[in-house]
């Protein structure tokens, strides 16, 4: 490039040139001494919205029906919980004979009251049945979250919802189906509510109160285990479906994994798209699943650390078992917060929810693998 | 048991300055909060799709100078990554005036394409460019040069570098006394690196711009997770020691020198420390009051922060074809005003976004980032209204980019999520979540960043890298940095 002249002192040129840092030099001379101490509100949200964990106390043990109770929560230090999107869940972390559990729970009460979350679990793993049996008001217990993408978004989500809910699987629900009415964010909102007997229905009631208090909601109750007037009967099926005209309507699910598997099938056949599908996080435990017993070895920070794991359990649950704590807050293959490295071996694993990269690199979630062979995997932290 | 060096963050920059040093036989060590590596350079799931989030294109691939393919053979990387390479550079669409622009890649192209929208514009752009060559080409002798600058060495050699130095765009533009629509046109440039005609300074402007049209963009296959996983991955290999979810606490500092790191409860002993963190972020979090030197706490002050931004990611159901989108890369902007859109980019509505358009099996991506800075962000959000806000906000970026093109996706919609300044602060923990570091703007431009930067390190033993150095954000220059600042560590570690 020719030559320009912009300036044709070429002594001004030099002192120009200089000042961009004799100026910046300057300016800092000048400067104030004063230690910047305003706060940084997008930090400081990030941390109210996402805290590292949450210390809570059990307030108030409520049992909804036999064979489920409802534990309400407040913090230790009396703060209020983060806000969430209804349809989120949090992960409780509970000891149990020198064993660190945790687990995945909806929050089932309402995010207008930020002074408590509420959970409500049915007896059932290790975990539930220890909550139901044995927690008493003022326990204390950690929690992580909220988490979850189980939400109704307005923008992708169709303006008439569909929520077909089995047994437990109305927790995430409670919450949304408020939501959404109170605040008037759909027109239409159908609920099937699937349980096995009537005294199964949890918050029947408050439901019922809510069907009349806005016409828009409608609920069909569905038995699968007792006849009843004014009760429907059965599971839901293509007729039951068809009933609600599911055509680009966004249905909600959430219940127990069987539930899912015809759902899915059903929902195929009726050729809805993927789009209209919103699936609660569900446990997928593989058919066929043997009981050979391995050698699984652990890599974390330098240490290596060699347990026994088994065909039909999962790494984590070996890892449970022999009191090593985790890194899981979902348990279910989804969040990615187990993902490890498979150094070694063959497994049965679900991995649909990894990144394609940490798929080629052999990457794992052990909440989700179960194993064929002697393993070795290394955790994240 | 000490480290040769700790590197404070696994970002892009961090890594790069960590495996810089470890092939250089050094012993080191990262330090990252979260649990994947990568900070801004990232992806995540959604369904059946994921989000790249590094949301601006990689470039300096597949050009004559081969600036990206040098950067990847120092760090290994060759023909591990499939990289995309796109031809255009992008479509600006002027919403207030109707107004259409497509340019691509090539300085040839873009030249051509100026002369047909502004006729007669050929010789000026020949002009602007050859300056642009000047620039980098000077740019290039100071990096070799290894102590300070001779000034009168440089004006012999680059006359036309020394006077363009001091020099803010606008002021060039006028020397060249470019016509008005091409000043309008180049200065979309402006906007896009976050800044204005009239602060951004000419030569930061003439490299990338250069750099990146002859170069054009291009995107990694499998996002940029790829990227940084890779670099981790290789530094993993080599024996080198991520703790992640590990959170530093303090950086320890003794008689002005850098003595060690705690994190976690656990100290590791080093007399250097590379930070992938801000200076802000360290003089006011890290290193206890009364080891901060009074001079990093008065620059500290006058500095600006630079854009933080909002990113709609959607996913949808359809091809690019059903959809009837064509391009890839938008720019949609209210006018070709340069400063008046820089103004607008203090609103959280502002109507200027970019928007980068994904086809991957039968779906699409469709990914709307607009910048924005600090101060209107203050009192947006409560925690109790976030996550209405931010459906408001996926709403308003959908319908900008429907508007402006005309095209029609939110029935499509499969999946959506928004990143907000908050996002950015909760994975980087960079100040208000700003990703781009200090604004470039007078004294804080380029030049003066790269000559004040050894003599500006009070502490003995801590260097920074990353978007908040002395090469600011940009990714070619962010990465040389990152090398650089290693290559004085690895300097000062022999010493
Ligand atoms: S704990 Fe969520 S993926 Fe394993």
């Amino acid at each position: 490039m020719k030559d320009i002249i912009i300036e044709k002192n070429s002594k001004k040129v030099l002192d120009n040139f200089q000042d961009l840092f004799v100026a910046r030099n300057e300016i800092i001379k000048h400067a104030s001494k004063k230690i910047n101490t305003s706060e940084d509100e997008i930090n400081h949200l990030s941390q109210i919205l996402h805290p590292n964990k949450i210390e809570v106390v059990v307030k108030k043990i409520v049992e909804e029906n036999s064979l489920t109770k409802s534990f309400y929560f407040t913090t230790e230090d009396g703060s209020s919980f983060p806000p969430f999107i209804p349809g989120s869940y949090i992960t409780l972390e509970i000891h149990i004979d020198n064993r660190i559990y945790k687990r995945p729970y909806s929050i089932s009460s309402n995010p207008s009251h930020l002074n408590e979350y509420r959970i409500t679990v049915k007896k059932e793993g290790i975990v539930s049945k220890y909550l139901f049996n044995e927690c008493k008001e003022n326990d204390k217990f950690t929690l992580y979250g909220p988490f979850g993408h189980f939400h109704y978004n307005s923008l992708r989500d169709s303006n008439e919802v569909i929520f077909l809910a089995g047994g437990s699987g109305i927790t995430p629900m409670k919450p949304m189906i408020e939501d959404l009415l109170i605040h008037k964010r759909v027109s239409k909102i159908d609920l099937i509510y699937g349980t096995k007997t009537v005294n199964d229905i949890l918050w029947k009631k408050e439901f019922d109160e809510l069907t009349k208090k806005y016409k828009n909601f409608h609920i069909i109750y569905l038995l699968s285990e007792e006849k009843r007037d004014d009760y429907s009967y059965g599971i839901i099926d293509e007729s039951l479906l068809r009933k609600l005209e599911p055509m680009n309507k966004t249905i909600f699910i959430s219940g127990p994994t069987e539930m899912y598997k015809s759902l899915n099938e059903l929902l195929k056949k009726l050729n809805i798209p993927n789009k209209y599908i919103r699936h609660e996080i569900y446990t997928n435990i593989p058919e066929n699943l043997g009981t050979k017993e391995y050698k699984l070895v652990i890599r974390r920070n330098n240490e290596k650390i060699t347990i026994p794991c088994y065909e039909n359990k999962t790494l984590v649950q070996s890892m449970e078992e022999n009191h090593i704590d985790a890194p899981v807050h979902c348990t279910v293959g989804v969040c990615g917060f187990c993902k490890s490295k498979l150094i070694q071996g063959t497994v049965k694993t679900e991995n649909s929810c990894l990144r394609k990269k940490d798929q080629e690199l052999k990457y794992i979630h052990p909440c989700v693998t179960y194993p064929l062979s002697d393993i070795e995997i290394e955790l994240p932290f | 048991m000490k480290y040769d060096c700790i590197v404070i963050g696994a970002g892009t920059a961090g890594l790069i300055s960590a495996l810089t040093l470890q092939k250089k036989g050094k012993k080191v060590l990262i330090l990252e909060k979260g649990i994947n590596p990568g900070g801004a350079l990232s992806s995540f799931k959604r369904g059946a799709f994921e989000f790249d989030t590094n949301v601006f294109p990689m470039y300096g691939f597949g050009s004559e100078e081969k600036l990206g393919e040098k950067m990847f053979q120092q760090l290994d990387l060759q023909n591990k990554i499939k990289m995309n390479f796109e031809n255009e550079l992008f479509h600006i669409i002027v919403t207030e005036t109707n107004e259409e622009y497509t340019f691509s890649k090539g300085i040839e192209s873009f030249e051509q394409k100026m002369e047909e929208y502004v006729p007669g514009s050929m010789e000026v752009m020949e002009t602007f460019f050859g300056l642009c060559l000047d620039v980098k080409e000077a740019l290039e002798y100071i990096k070799t040069q290894k102590t300070t600058l001779d000034e009168r060495d440089l004006l012999q050699k680059y006359p036309n570098f020394v006077q363009l130095a001091p020099l803010k765009v606008k002021r060039v533009f006028e020397y060249l006394n470019m016509p008005k629509k091409v000043i309008e046109l180049l200065s979309v440039f402006c906007n896009y690196m976050g800044s204005s005609i009239k602060d951004l300074s000419f030569v930061y402007f003439a490299n990338f711009v250069y750099t990146f049209i002859s170069s054009g963009p291009c995107y990694p296959k499998n996002t940029s997770y790829e990227f940084v996983k890779l670099l981790e991955e290789s530094f993993k290999e080599k024996g080198g020691v991520i703790k992640y979810h590990t959170k530093v606490n303090e950086i320890l500092v003794d008689n002005g020198k850098v003595v060690g790191v705690q994190a976690n409860n656990e100290t590791f002993k080093t007399s250097h420390v590379i930070s992938n963190v801000s200076p802000k972020m360290v003089y006011e979090h890290f290193i206890s009051q009364e080891n901060v030197p009074i001079e990093c706490i008065k620059l500290e002050n006058e500095r600006i922060l630079g854009p933080s931004m909002f990113t709609v990611f959607v996913g949808l159901n359809k091809t690019k074809n059903e959809l009837g989108i064509e391009h890839t890369h938008y720019i949609i902007t209210n006018t070709l005003d340069s400063i008046k859109e820089f103004e607008k980019l203090h609103q959280v509505f502002s109507g200027h976004l970019i928007a980068h358009v994904i086809e991957e099996q039968n779906t699409t991506q469709v990914v709307l980032t607009g910048m924005i800075y600090k101060d209107a962000l203050k009192s947006f959000f409560t925690p109790d209204h976030y996550f209405e806000i931010k459906e408001q906000l996926e709403d308003y970026f959908v319908t900008v980019f429907e508007n402006a093109t005309g095209h029609f996706i939110r029935e499509s919609i499969e999946e959506i999520d928004l990143a907000t300044p908050v996002t950015y602060a909760r994975y980087t923990g960079h100040p208000y979540g700003i990703l781009f570091g200090y604004l470039a703007k007078g004294y804080d431009n380029l030049l003066p960043r790269m000559f004040c930067e050894d003599e500006e390190n009070k502490i003995e033993g801590l260097r920074f890298c990353g978007s908040y150095g002395s090469r600011l954000s940009l990714f070619l220059d962010l990465m040389e940095n990152a090398n650089e600042v290693a290559l004085k560590t690895f300097g000062e570690c022999e010493e």
